[in-house]
């Protein structure tokens, strides 16, 4: 049933190249966009925080699908990105679907930035604020961290359905891992097996992520108890 | 209007609400270099919302608030953050960052603030953790500390700032009676190297022998001050005398 691969075992390995390139971006961008948006969220200056809002709102309340084609053809006419061939697709369709990968994920990362950082008690706050630290200081150094070590598992979440997700890019023509499977399908005219090898992909991506995590969070919970 | 530049803080016709509560109710008093200031009071009465609106941790207040001459209501956030550092506080619950060992808690501010290089802050913090017996908990983590032991590195974090006076809301009042005596011992060698202070404190005994001056606060109000002779031994005021009476 799976005699397929031997032939097109590479066109599997590019596409989940692909994915992990594609969600890493995703990932990244979503990071420091969930850092700039709770910021503003959080800011006292309302413009700010209503912007934050709004972004919040409109990307969890549209699909992805569409924001990923929307970023895409807009990015497209916006910037000059040369048709260079990376890892079976054209630069030119996998900038703008991992740039709309990020945009989406930074509406959940920011919002689950938000409650780590409420799960931090006032009284950091203020102690870093007596000090002469300023806001801004207070909240990367003193409240951030902590914020991350509380929200790891949720971040995690974040991250493994980002994987998942960015199957999404298919639709802009990203050869990822799904595309190519869909790929070998017609041409075998069975999709059965290769959407199976896609899916174990995809397992393997997750569960070798989730095992990561599972580590930093052991590590970073063993440094805060750490006995002299 | 001139102010008196012995004052260190100087707080006029102070009022402050939460929402319809009034918290503050026309609080004047001063601090002088190197004057003990101790604030006793019943519970809710408004010393903790007080002693928040001397560094300007809550600024939502109307009146005066001075250090050093500089009205912290008129202050740009910079100018303000500088005032903060001048002005060390520490907090019931300790407030150490648990995420940053004792050294880091201690050496953090002062570096990210460039008022010293990491060497020398690291050489300072070690310096002053020696002067609180805690120097062989430099690595250890706030976790691991007793609570007495995360106050006493509070009180050496604030300290490495250098300020010039110091804000203690009810230092003891989280600890186990066995520890209170360990920071009460820290705070009164503090006083004695001639740092302005002023403490929030239930403890009497303490405050007897520390201040230079009492503030009883009741209901918003500063309802008597003055040296700890007349406050504990002399007043006559009737709300000082019975919550004299029940705390003693
Ligand atoms: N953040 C807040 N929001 C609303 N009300 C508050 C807030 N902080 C304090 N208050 C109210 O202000 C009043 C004074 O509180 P404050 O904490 O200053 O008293 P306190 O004298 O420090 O009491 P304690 O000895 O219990 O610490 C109380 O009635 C309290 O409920
Ligand atoms: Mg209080």
């Amino acid at each position: 049933m799976f005699d397929f691969l031997g032939q097109y075992y590479p066109v599997f390995i590019q596409g989940a190249a692909q994915t992990v390139v594609i969600s890493l971006i995703g990932i990244c961008i979503g990071i420091l966009l969930g850092l700039v948006v709770v910021a503003m969220n959080l800011s006292k200056f309302k413009p700010f925080s209503w912007l934050a809002k709004t972004y919040i709102a409109i990307v969890r309340g549209t699909p992805a699908m569409i924001q990923v084609m929307l970023i895409y053809y807009v990015l497209s006419k916006a910037l000059p990105i040369p048709d260079i061939r990376f890892l079976g697709s054209s630069l030119d369709r996998v900038i703008p679907g991992s740039i709309a990968l990020g945009v989406n994920s930074g509406a959940y990362t920011a919002e689950i930035f938000r409650s780590g950082i409420m799960s931090i008690a006032v009284g950091q706050t203020e102690a870093g604020i007596s000090l002469g630290l300023s806001e801004n200081t207070t909240l990367f150094s003193v409240v951030m961290p902590q914020a991350v070590r509380n929200i790891l598992p949720a971040m995690g979440n974040e991250f493994i359905s980002l994987i998942k997700e960015s199957s999404v890019l298919f639709y802009i023509g990203v050869q990822e891992v799904t595309a190519q499977a869909l790929g070998v399908g017609g041409t075998l005219y069975n999709f059965i097996p290769p959407l199976l090898v896609a899916a174990a992909i995809y397992f393997v991506l997750t569960f070798v992520l989730s095992q990561l995590l599972q580590l930093a969070e052991n590590r970073m919970g063993r440094k805060y108890l750490a006995l002299n | 209007m001139l102010t008196n530049t012995e004052n260190i803080i100087e707080v006029r016709g102070l009022k402050k609400a939460f929402d319809q509560n009034m918290v503050l109710k026309d609080i004047n008093f001063a601090v002088k270099k190197e004057e003990k200031v101790v604030i006793i009071g019943p519970s809710g009465g408004g010393k903790s919302t007080l002693l928040r609106c001397l560094n300007h941790l809550d600024g939502n207040y109307t009146g005066d608030v001075l250090f050093k001459g500089q009205n912290l209501g008129q202050l740009s956030k910079k100018e303000l953050q500088l005032c903060r550092r001048k002005m060390g506080m520490v907090f019931q619950q300790f407030n150490l960052f648990p995420h940053k060992s004792v050294l880091e808690n201690i050496t953090f501010a002062p570096v990210k603030l460039k008022l010293m290089s990491e060497a020398e802050a690291i050489a300072n913090a070690h310096d002053l953790l020696k002067q609180v017996g805690l120097d062989e908990k430099a690595k250890a983590y706030p976790q691991s500390l007793s609570g007495g032991q995360q106050q006493r590195v509070a009180i050496v974090r604030s300290l490495a700032m250098q300020p010039e006076v110091m804000l203690f809301d009810e230092p003891t009042s989280a600890l186990d009676p066995e520890m209170v005596g360990e920071v009460l011992g820290v705070m009164e060698r503090l006083a004695k190297t001639g740092m302005t202070m002023v403490i929030v404190t239930h403890e009497m005994d303490f405050a007897q022998q520390i201040a230079d001056k009492v503030l009883f606060m009741d209901n918003g109000h500063v309802a008597d001050i003055g040296t700890p002779d007349y406050l504990f031994n002399h007043s006559k005021n009737f709300r000082t005398r019975t919550f004299l009476a029940k705390v003693m």
